[in-house]
């Protein structure tokens, strides 16, 4: 915990950061601690970042939704800076998901890509949120932008929900779920422990990680509710009486 | 004040005319997805066999890559004045959502009508299933022109709002891409279409609801 | 209701703004406004390029919404969705014409016309009081900027607004548009309504005007 004077220094707290170090160093001293996957050895270590990466994914998308629905609701900023810092936040561990998931599938697949159902939802999903951030940029107006993407927030998900059925229905290569079954997990028990304890570290950090992002998204909206106050220029402030005697 | 839909068909009609005029849709998106489905054989190749496999889903993709430009082919050109005007007469958001996604529908369904024969004439696909056509055709042309309005509605006067949209509507429209093929694919197997034939109508009805219930919102935000 | 009975009694004025401020991203358009127009004003509003003239029209227009303060129009605050029930009421005309240049001047008003449940013969009716007779089926994108202008105003004619909001009324108008504008204005008065003319040319608008007030970096004055 921050002194009184620290806070006053800076005006977030230092805590998010030391949270987040120690969720990456629990994950990283478990993954190499575990023994590797006798098939396929070490690359199997990729999996206790990939999993919670992709867990992280679909947590963040859900949180993005319950933002943007909140904010339908309540009309409330907080609500969009929410929603905003989960999508961003979201599209990173998709990407660091695909990513992972691509390094592991070209030794043990042979290809880079392959046309599953999770990995092309999963890549979807990546492209709706960048179009969510991408919206974003289109307006400097705080409520206009909040409206918009909020209803882009909401309709997004409705449409996962069926993009993952339809692409579940249309092929499903991808090995079954391998730890909830009914027949108890198909998996070396430190192994399970092992991913558990990554999923909770990146859990942690995730919500480490808003704490700091929403933070940033309350410090960039009072930059710009102080630039739109009253001390703020008026539009006919920036026309003045032409002067043609400056030797034009 | 005149009913709901009194103010959507005034949109409809006005859009219809305008598209009547200026021939956007039927003489230049259309040509130009036809020449997609001409320039795919040059590139890969013109075995037979190959282009009847791939003939179908070649003609989905192209449907739901231009058919995006037809639900928001006013977007851009759309000024502000116009959209006073729009909003004095008194039409309500909901009803001008409902109204122009109705002529993107119309368009779509011709667009999507011309195209399926352009299709069967180059690749000479297989016609198995195609007393389904009719019902799936009409299925991607509600879910395409309600979300491509949507989005359009959604990016409305932003920077950069014509190449946004696309982004957006693009992997929304997977279902219906997916519904739209597989319907064929299952009974090129026998087996029942209905599912795929239930998921487009569940997302086309949820797209209407959504663009709906947010038309006033999103007419709010200028 | 009450808010109508209350109009009809001429106790409530047709807008009623107070305090209110408009603004768009980070600049403030309109600051700390007060102006309150009953039935048979007509308000001539002047300022220079940027003053805040043509977001003042679109407020009171119900088109955009005020950030802080209230916007009464007709008795009904537009903030709320009641907004829809009286927009058909106000005429606006802005400083570019908003006809849709695929389509007819005819057509363009035929278009409102049927929107609002008027009959479409009043589209061609109002065309020929402004002049417009033979250019009723000529297509809006080939019309000069005055002609489309003089359509507007044709439109204006056909819904018979009682709030009348015009925006530069004068510019790209020859002599005898200058005097619709006028003949506009009178009949909207005469029948009970309010005016408001924004301009930067004080001259024509006070042949008009009852009152007039200058705005100037968001503020009037």
């Amino acid at each position: 915990m921050t002194s009184p004077e620290q806070s006053e220094l800076s005006p977030s707290s230092v805590w998010p950061w030391v949270v987040m170090a120690v969720a990456g160093l629990v994950t990283f001293v478990a993954a190499m601690s575990v023994s590797p996957d006798a098939v396929q050895g070490q690359l199997s270590r990729i999996m206790y970042v990939h999993v919670p990466a992709a867990w992280l994914a679909y947590l963040a998308f859900g949180i993005t939704m319950f933002g943007s629905a909140m904010y339908l609701w309540k009309k409330s900023l907080k609500w969009d800076r929410l929603a905003h810092s989960s999508a961003e936040i979201g599209v990173f561990f998709t990407g660091l998901a695909i990513a992972l998931g691509m390094t592991w599938a070209k030794p043990t697949w042979g290809v880079w890509w392959t046309w599953d159902a999770r990995l092309t939802l999963t890549a979807i999903m990546f492209f709706v949120y960048l179009g969510y951030l991408a919206l974003r940029r289109t307006t400097d107006n705080l409520e206009v932008r909040a409206k918009r993407a909020s209803i882009l927030g909401v309709v997004a998900i409705i449409q996962v929900p069926l993009v993952h059925f339809s692409v579940v229905w249309w092929r499903s290569l991808h090995q079954a779920p391998t730890i909830i079954r009914p027949e108890g997990p198909d998996m070396d028990t430190s192994m399970v422990v092992t991913l558990l304890i990554a999923v909770a570290s990146f859990t942690v950090m995730y919500v480490a990680m808003m704490i700091k992002r929403m933070e940033l998204a309350h410090l960039e909206d009072e930059i710009t509710i102080e630039e739109q106050s009253h001390q703020g220029p008026a539009a006919g402030d920036a026309v003045v009486a032409p002067d043609l005697a400056g030797g034009v | 004040m005149t009913g709901f839909w009194t103010q959507a068909f005034t949109i409809t009609r006005r859009d219809l005319l305008r598209e009547r005029r200026s021939g956007e849709v039927l003489w230049v998106t259309l040509p130009f997805g036809a020449i997609a489905l001409l320039l795919v054989p040059l590139a890969i190749g013109t075995d037979t066999r190959t282009l009847e496999a791939i003939g179908l889903g070649m003609f989905w993709v192209i449907v739901m890559l231009f058919g995006v430009l037809i639900a928001v082919r006013q977007t851009n050109t759309e000024t502000q004045a116009q959209r006073d005007q729009v909003a004095l007469a008194g039409i309500d958001p909901a009803a001008a959502y409902v109204g122009r996604s109705l002529a993107s529908f119309l368009l779509l369904v011709v667009f999507e009508t011309v195209l399926v024969f352009v299709t069967i004439v180059l690749y000479d696909i297989p016609l198995v299933g195609f007393e389904w056509m009719p019902l799936v055709i009409l299925l991607v042309a509600a879910g395409l022109s309600l979300l491509g309005t949507l989005a359009a509605g959604i990016v409305s006067t932003g920077r950069s709002a014509a190449a946004l949209v696309p982004l957006l509507v693009a992997p929304l429209s997977v279902p219906l891409l997916i519904g739209a093929t597989q319907t064929f694919e299952s009974l090129r197997y026998g087996r029942s279409s209905l599912a795929w034939i239930l998921m487009m109508t569940i997302v086309t009805l949820l797209l209407g609801v959504a663009g709906v219930l947010s038309a006033r919102t999103l007419q709010e935000t200028g | 209701m009450c808010n109508t009975l209350r109009l009809v009694s001429g106790t409530s004025p047709i807008v009623d703004l107070e305090s209110v401020s408009v603004r768009v991203g980070a600049t403030h358009i309109l600051r700390d406004i007060n102006l309150s127009i009953n039935g048979g004003d007509a308000i001539g509003i002047f300022g220079g390029n940027g003053a805040g003239k043509t977001t003042l029209l679109r407020l009171i227009a119900t088109l955009i919404m005020p950030a802080s303060g209230t916007a009464t129009v007709f008795g009904v605050d537009v903030a709320t969705d009641e907004r829809y029930d009286i927009r058909t009421r106000i005429g606006y005309v802005g400083h570019t014409p908003g006809l849709f240049p695929e389509m007819t001047l005819s057509e363009n008003l035929g278009f409102v016309a049927h929107a609002m449940g008027i009959d479409p013969e009043e589209a061609d009716r109002s065309l020929a009081a402004v002049g417009l007779a033979g250019a009723a089926n000529r297509r809006a994108e080939v019309c000069s900027h005055g002609m489309q202008r003089r359509a507007e105003f044709a439109r204006v004619l056909m819904t018979k607004p009682d709030l009348l909001l015009l925006d530069e009324p004068h510019s790209a108008l020859d002599a005898d548009a200058v005097e619709l504008v006028d003949a506009l204005v009178a009949r909207t008065l005469d029948a009970g309504g309010a005016a408001v003319l924004v301009s930067h040319d004080k001259e024509r608008v006070l042949r008009v005007a009852t009152e007039f007030a200058e705005i100037a970096g968001g503020t009037l004055s």
